[in-house]
């Protein structure tokens, strides 16, 4: 209902750090994650990750939407994971011995911290990507929900999508979409 | 201010708060307990001393004028009355404000300001009609003394001053002996104990403290005031207690009760306070000395002293109940405050440990080695039961939340114009912390309830021939692993008809639809009904019982209602001991393992047994009962393996029964119930997750909500059936 709202008052508040960034320091760069989802290439700050792990024993919880894959027991913690690729809406690729799940930190609304997980099929390399190497999310050419990208980085030769993770994993609209499911009859 | 001192702030003002609360519901039904005045004095002095620690300014000028009035109260300058003690309950809610914005660091609200000058302005109409009557009351004062002098004053004719100086007293520059030099200015001092109790016999000794106490037996015609004017300059470093000639029993009561000391000897007690003389006291110890009429066993020395009418029955009560509370206070001594988030801590840890023993467990159990077994079976004993005492570190008595209620009866039933008691049992029933928390909401609701609705006005009572008192029962006890809380009435009860009537009205049931009574009862809990004609400031909102079953149904407890239309009505909570550790009961489904709670599991039944033809339908025939099931498997839409070989686990939740469609039975497990995080927080059938032995997540399910699911899915189908019966009947 106001979840339109929501997001693109997030997204109001990321556009607003990434100038800040850029005059701060526009030769010095950020160390970037990439990792692949769907034969395509992602990136996320590095400061986000707490840590990769390998795939395996997720348990699915039912009546739950699509793109949220499971659990998983992280050292005692149950730890819920989304499907990245379903998220994105891409095709799923079958899990491979380089399938992983990168857990990542998120602030809820409250200012209440939890882990969550997602799903990638193969984790690339870290790498510095310089601000002036970052171009602003083009308005055509991405099927990707404009809001998930926060920039594209050049490396080298080619070029990663660099996910707003605030967005992507935004625990307000997971929130909502999964009480949507379960009081779907 | 730093965390860690505003928790402590905010810990202790909130105690005395509730110390003070108590204490004024106490005095409420015999406003001479002078322990009670104590006490209220006690905690409004104790808050207004730590707040000014902290410099809460606010909180020390209000609680200042609080603590002059409740100080006059104690000397008996004031009477205390029901009109008192309601602005003294006033005073204590707005000293909860004050503190909670000194906390917040938040200004005061005009709304609040405003109630607080008219607070103050009563209690400064005490003050001032103490002031009044200081100047002739003297004379009358005296009569009246002389009146009471037959029953209830001491013997003696003399001025008592018993002081306790702080030990920095010498630091501050100032000498007792020039306190007693001046005394003797104005009169004689006959007699001068020197009390040195708590001079230390150790290394703790400091020469420039003074550890010494002073009775003092006086002889003056000076006015009391005087003699208070003596100790002016030391009034804030000592406790002074000064007791005019033939004053009251009570009030020497009071001061052995206020004496710092230890535990000493009752004789002793009372010769430092001057109600005995050294005399017959002598007399008494040669008395208990000597075997009283031919007994071998010596009388205890108050006896003696009342046999000998050498003091008075309550003065040796009153020292009897000091001696009393230094034997408690060793007792409370040796509680501990723990931080509830260290207890987490070790709960989740505990929670660790059963998780890996049950990993262990297994892997022993796959290699088959005997002795490993063995000492593996010793140490699941141990994690049990550090577990259980783990979990019981996290208990507390029901008593503290249901002593709440003792203000909310109260407020309430003069609100309302009623006159009801209430009465509690079980209060030291122990139930978790968390538990507790959540729990007290719902009570609350229920207890407005009982009161608005339930218990009715004193002359509707009188003409039912009813006890023109109500009555409201706080219930808590232990009944298989549950305990249960009871808020219990005898008011007018709940009128079936009437009920379904409503429910009608509002489309909670169909017209046609047979209803038990107890069926009945349950529909009070749906959302949007209420059978209170007119909406009350109290309760009649139709919000509120649908959410206390559903607060009570979020800690995996129940409700029921018991009534019995004019004799009251019972509502009865059950709740599960604990929230953190459950055994469960793990079935297969598909692919997947979940978990039942045991305590909710009836029976398992083989599928294969059943009635071929019921197995379509919703429900099947156990033993002449319709027993609606749910398949798992199709609910939950896994896909896994098919089992040709189904069971069916009989669920029971209250009265309601029903049956899950499972794949596979694995058997009972110790589980710890892991929090499923924000966003699976709203799923419905499935109340929380769990991890096994072999480390995977295990969804636990939400039987209320699946029975219930059950139930309309059966039916459904039920209607649908009996529609299609009775069209091929005619």
């Amino acid at each position: 209902m106001n979840e339109p709202q929501l997001s693109t008052d997030q997204f109001t508040e990321s556009n607003n750090s990434i100038p800040e960034d850029v005059s701060d320091s526009s030769s010095h760069g950020e160390k970037y994650l990439t990792f692949h989802v769907s034969n395509e290439l992602y990136g996320s700050e590095i400061d986000r990750i707490k840590e990769i792990i390998e795939y395996g024993a997720i348990t699915r919880v039912p009546l739950t939407p699509q793109y949220l894959r499971g659990v998983i027991n992280l050292r005692g913690n149950v730890v819920p994971v989304v499907d990245l690729a379903i998220r994105l809406e891409k095709s799923i690729n079958p899990v491979t011995k380089r399938t992983c799940i990168i857990i990542v930190e998120m602030k809820s609304l409250d200012g209440e911290v939890m882990d969550i997980g997602f799903v990638v099929d193969e984790v690339d390399e870290v790498m510095d990507i310089a601000h002036d190497q970052i171009t602003a999310a083009p308005q055509f050419g991405t099927d990707i929900r404009s809001e998930f990208i926060s920039g594209m980085g050049k490396l080298h030769n080619k070029f990663a999508i660099l996910l707003q993770m605030e967005e992507v994993l935004s625990i307000i609209e997971l929130m909502e979409l999964v009480a949507l499911e379960s009081k779907d009859e | 201010m730093d965390d860690d001192s505003q928790q402590m702030f905010q810990q202790e003002c909130s105690d005395l708060l509730t110390d003070m609360e108590d204490a004024l519901l106490l005095l409420e039904s015999n406003p001479h307990d002078n322990d009670q005045i104590n006490a209220v004095f006690r905690s409004m002095h104790t808050i207004k001393g730590t707040s000014g620690v902290f410099s809460f300014d606010d909180v020390v000028n209000f609680t200042h004028v609080a603590e002059s009035v409740l100080d006059n109260v104690r000397s008996g300058k004031i009477e205390i009355g029901g009109d008192l003690i309601a602005l003294l309950l006033e005073c204590m809610d707005h000293t909860k404000i004050l503190v909670q914005l000194a906390i917040s660091e938040k200004n005061i609200t005009a709304e609040d300001k405003s109630k607080e000058n008219e607070l103050l302005t009563q209690l400064n109409g005490y003050l001032d009609s103490t002031k009044d009557l200081k100047e002739d009351n003297s004379l009358q004062e005296q009569a009246l003394v002389e009146k009471e002098d037959i029953d209830d004053a001491v013997d003696s004719k003399y001025w008592h001053i018993s002081v306790r100086f702080d030990h920095e007293v010498l630091v501050h520059g100032m000498d007792p002996l020039s306190f007693f030099t001046y005394l003797k200015k104005m009169g004689n001092i006959i007699s001068l104990t020197t009390i040195h109790d708590q001079l230390p016999l150790n290394e703790d000794f400091n020469p420039e403290n003074l550890y010494l106490g002073f009775e003092i037996v006086y002889d003056s015609d000076a006015e009391k005031q005087q003699i208070e004017q003596t100790f002016e300059f030391v009034k804030e470093m000592c406790v002074l207690y000064i007791l005019p000639p033939k004053d009251s029993i009570a009030r020497y009561a009071e001061m052995i009760h206020a004496l710092p000391e230890d535990t000493m000897r009752l004789g002793e007690i009372l010769v430092r306070s001057g109600a005995i003389s050294m005399d017959e006291l002598e007399n008494a110890l040669q008395l208990q000395a000597e075997p009283k009429n031919s007994k071998n066993t010596p009388a205890p020395l108050g006896e003696v002293l009342i046999d000998k009418k050498a003091v008075h029955e309550e003065v040796v009560d009153a020292a009897l109940v000091k001696q009393n509370q230094n034997q408690n206070m060793s007792k409370s001594q040796r509680v501990l405050r723990v931080d509830a988030e260290k207890l987490d801590l070790l709960i989740n840890l505990v929670g660790e440990l059963v998780i890996a023993g049950a990993t262990t467990n297994m892997v022993a159990a796959q290699l088959g080695d005997e002795k490993l077994l063995e000492s593996m079976s010793g140490i699941s004993r141990l994690v049990e039961e550090i577990r259980d005492n783990a979990l019981n570190l996290r208990m507390v008595q029901i008593g503290d939340t249901f002593n709440r209620f003792k203000r909310v009866v109260r407020d309430v039933s003069r609100e309302l114009g009623k006159d009801i008691k209430l009465t509690i049992n079980g209060a030291d029933t122990e139930l978790d912390k968390t538990v507790v928390e959540k729990i007290a909401d719902p009570l609350m609701h229920l207890v407005r309830n009982a009161m608005d609705h339930g218990i009715e006005s004193a002359q509707d009572r009188d003409n039912k021939g009813k006890s023109v008192q109500g009555n409201l029962e706080l219930n808590a006890y232990h009944d298989s692993g549950c305990i249960v809380i009871e808020v219990k009435d005898d008011g007018k009860g709940l009128d079936r008809d009437e009920i379904l009537k409503k429910a009608m009205e509002k489309n909670l049931i169909a017209d046609s639809q047979v209803i038990s009574e107890k069926e009945a009862f349950q529909l009070i809990f749906e959302a949007g009904f209420s059978t209170a004609a007119k909406i009350t400031n109290l309760s009649g909102r139709g919000v509120g019982m649908d959410v206390v079953k559903k607060n009570i149904e979020a800690l995996r407890g129940t409700v029921d209602v018991e009534s019995n239309a004019g004799d009251g009505t019972k509502v009865s909570i059950r709740l599960p001991l604990t929230l953190a550790i459950i055994d469960g009961f793990l079935v297969k489904v598909g692919d997947s393992s979940y978990v039942i709670p045991l305590d909710m599991v009836h029976e398992c039944i083989d599928l294969s047994d059943q009635n071929s033809d019921d197995k379509e339908q919703g429900y099947i025939n156990l033993r002449g009962e319709v027993l609606p099931f749910l398949k798992l498997r199709e609910y939950f839409k896994e896909e896994g393996p098919e089992s040709t070989h189904k069971s069916i686990v009989v669920v029971q939740q209250g009265n309601y029964k029903a049956g899950f469609v499972v794949d596979g039975l694995l058997g009972e497990l110790q589980t710890v119930i892991k929090p499923m995080g924000k966003i699976l927080k709203d799923l419905r059938g499935i109340s929380g997750a769990t991890i096994l032995g072999s480390g995977e997540v295990a969804v636990i399910l939400d039987v209320p909500n699946l029975i219930q699911r059950a139930t309309q899915i059966s039916h459904r189908d039920t209607v649908n059936i009996s529609n299609r019966n009775s069209q091929t009947l005619h």
